[in-house]
């Protein structure tokens, strides 16, 4: 809305008021919330560093490990131990608040199964093929954990950038455009008040002269 | 909810190991499609993708499924540039920069 398409009347002028005050205060608000987020994000980040660096260190030790158990084992020793397994890893999804913000909450519930719950013979399968399946287990601990914790970092990343775009509207866009059209209805008013006296001061004059 | 992995059959095996019995195998011809059916499944919670098979995907709906909560995808292997990137973008710092870089 441009400052000159506005009608210069007082309850404009009140309405412009209350408009700009309330922007302030929301500015206000919106900053804090920005500076809240941004001290979230920092302990996040933190967590979510040591957490890729552990995810891409166990993702390699359960490929060397996985390797090993192929070329000791056979493909298709490793293949039927994977394919004969029969308990699977689940997790729990769940949602917590972080400044008014829903991330989501990721538990393991069972990822690491005991040798004898396997599925597959102890006898007939080698060290290296229970070796590899402990490192992808290890693995999936990790990938877990990562999930939360990335998550939650890009979710935080999101609202930094939105509550930033915020900011910066109320800062630069809104509040000086309504602080301009309160100017311009102000100087109207003045002005109108000065042509009513002007006026006023004629027509006594013209009926001072008339008598 | 289970946990699932998409990827090349190499990859997978390794998690069929560790019990994870939502694979989908996927080459670079039919990987978008099998990522679609993968999300599409309510129940999965967690779907581990490698990072490099990311690349076979349109930038739009990898943009997508990185930001998708439910399942939320992590990619195992590679660096971490798509979380550095926006970490870039919206902080206007490269806070995963370290002494040696």
């Amino acid at each position: 809305m441009a400052a000159h398409d506005i009608t210069p009347t007082r309850s404009v002028l009140l309405e412009l008021k209350k408009k700009i005050k309330l922007s302030q205060s929301g500015y206000k608000i919106m900053k804090m919330k920005r500076d809240g987020l941004i001290i979230e994000f920092f302990e996040v980040l933190e967590k979510a560093r040591a957490m890729r660096a552990g995810v891409a260190s166990d993702f390699q030790a359960a490929m060397k490990k996985i390797t090993i158990a192929r070329a000791v084992d056979g493909e298709i020793a490793v293949r039927s131990a994977a394919y004969a397994l029969q308990n699977y890893p689940t997790v729990k999804l769940s949602s917590k608040s972080i400044m008014g913000m829903m991330v989501p909450k990721v538990e393991a519930e069972s990822i690491h199964t005991s040798i004898v719950n396997k599925g597959y013979g102890v006898i007939e399968t080698s060290a290296y093929i229970e070796d590899a399946a402990a490192a992808f287990e290890k693995l999936l601990e990790t990938l877990v954990r990562a999930a939360e914790v990335e998550t939650t970092m890009k979710k935080l990343l999101d609202e930094i950038e939105r509550t930033k775009r915020r900011v910066n509207a109320l800062e630069f866009k809104i509040i000086p455009e309504l602080k301009d059209s309160e100017r311009f209805v102000k100087f109207r008013l003045e002005e109108m008040e000065r042509e009513n006296t002007t006026r006023l001061k004629h027509l006594k004059k013209k009926g001072a002269a008339a008598e | 909810m289970e946990i699932a992995v998409i990827g090349s059959d190499e990859f997978a095996l390794g998690f069929r190991l560790a019990g994870v019995r939502h694979v989908f195998v996927a080459d670079k011809d039919n990987y978008q499609e099998k990522m679609q059916e993968a999300m599409s499944n309510a129940d999965i919670g967690v779907l581990a993708v490698n990072a490099d098979d990311l690349q076979y995907l349109s930038q739009n709906y990898k943009a997508k499924i990185l930001d998708s909560i439910q399942p939320v995808v992590v990619p195992v292997g590679g660096g971490e540039s798509d979380l550095r990137e926006k970490v870039k973008k919206v902080i206007g710092v490269d806070l995963y920069k370290t002494e040696d870089e």
